[in-house]
């Protein structure tokens, strides 16, 4: 099998099953103080997009 | 992605910057307690192919659910794959136990990116030790020196990389005044900066493409989600790591652990909410990587599907690269 991005298929159910019950951020802030989640680390953003995906050398 | 979700994607990664903060002491006694050994050894950078051409297929291998349930490491060891084999840490002692070896792909890597000492257990193991000397490791500036320390013991060969944090505050950044002190007794020459996308899976794949140049970049382990069956603790707990206990009949609980469907294995899977934001963010690189890079996910499962991704069986990756080679 292979396949690339959604295709045609009677078997098609949707990505999210619980389509109207989005996180919301005061949800998501409060679940990450609570558990003490700290993840591995940040993502970078930047103005400089294309620096998002990497810099050759720093 | 519709604008709202955008939004809430940059509103968490807030969120996740500000407690990574929290640790911004940690990142700081690391460093300098590594730099002499930075110093000494070698960039990430030496480990890019001088012929392009070769080799230019890698399989990238986390530690999600799928790996154990599909026998993938088995399938692997038995494969006749010619290309990198790219080990997060935490799968590394697993997948040597399951005959994934230097020995067998002798263009083997393990990658660190955290600060955190607990760390040390994934190269603190006898089978380490034994293949140590035939792997190279990628480690961050900011991996705590006693994780460092156990992999070198162990022969590991060490290749260091900077994790992009705040570069764009500019000269008064951790990123620019830690690359100056580098350079100072570097002739000048700086270290590559990775994205991380929060986690070290996602570290995988850009290394793969960005510091060792593969076109073909196989994922498996990646499931950036938990399977339907697996155990509601372990989901809620990331698998042990948090201290939470969260009603499965809460309604929060319905968005914080929302269930998927991957319509290419026709599958379900569960998100928490750190596996939703690292979800997201390695989608939305896939999609804004060099279109050289071809992204295979033989995961057979889990939440990365979509533009610029190929879904695939692991085994007919494997016969395909078999045909090729």
């Amino acid at each position: 099998m292979k396949t690339n991005f959604r295709k045609e298929d009677k078997d098609y159910k949707p990505e999210e099953t619980n389509e109207n019950k989005k996180l919301t951020k005061e949800e998501f802030e409060e679940f990450m103080i609570q558990s003490g989640a700290k993840g591995s680390f940040m993502i970078y953003r930047s103005d400089k997009k294309d620096d998002e995906l990497g810099v050759e050398e720093l | 992605m519709i604008e709202k979700e955008i939004m809430l994607q940059n509103q968490m990664e807030q969120i996740v910057e500000k407690q990574h903060y929290v640790n911004y002491d940690e990142w700081i006694k690391n460093f300098s307690l590594n730099l002499e050994k930075i110093w000494e050894e070698p960039s990430a950078r030496a480990l890019e192919p001088s012929d392009t051409k070769t080799n230019d297929s890698a399989i990238v291998i986390g530690r999600g659910p799928s790996l154990k349930k599909n026998k993938h490491l088995e399938l692997l060891a038995d494969s006749s794959f010619k290309g990198k084999i790219i080990c997060s840490d935490g799968i590394l002692i697993k997948a040597l136990q399951a005959g994934v070896t230097p020995d067998r792909f002798p263009d083997f890597y393990v990658i660190t990116i955290d600060y955190a000492p607990t760390y040390r257990k994934f190269y603190h193991d006898p089978i380490i030790d034994s293949y140590g000397s035939k792997i190279k490791g990628i480690f961050s500036t900011i991996v705590d020196p006693e994780v460092v320390s156990r992999a070198r013991d162990a022969g590991i060969s060490i290749h260091w990389v900077h994790l992009l944090a705040d570069l764009h505050l500019g000269i008064k950044s951790f990123n620019y005044i830690t690359s100056k002190i580098i350079r100072a007794k570097k002739n000048n020459i700086g270290l590559p900066a990775i994205q991380s996308g929060g986690n070290v899976g996602t570290s995988a794949w850009f290394i793969a493409w960005m510091i060792l140049k593969c076109k073909n970049i196989c994922l498996i382990g990646i499931n950036h989600g938990w399977d339907e069956d697996d155990d509601w603790k372990k989901i809620v707990t990331h698998n042990g790591d948090l201290p939470i206990d969260i009603d499965k009949n809460n309604p929060v609980a319905k968005k914080l652990f929302p269930k998927i469907y991957n319509p290419h294995f026709k599958n379900y899977c569960y998100l928490d909410p750190m596996f939703s934001l690292y979800s997201m963010c390695l989608k939305e690189f896939i999609i804004r990587s060099p279109e050289w890079v071809e992204t295979v996910n033989c995961t057979e499962g889990g939440s990365i599907f979509g533009e610029r991704i190929t879904s695939e069986y692991f085994i007919d990756f494997l016969n395909e690269k078999d045909r090729k080679q």
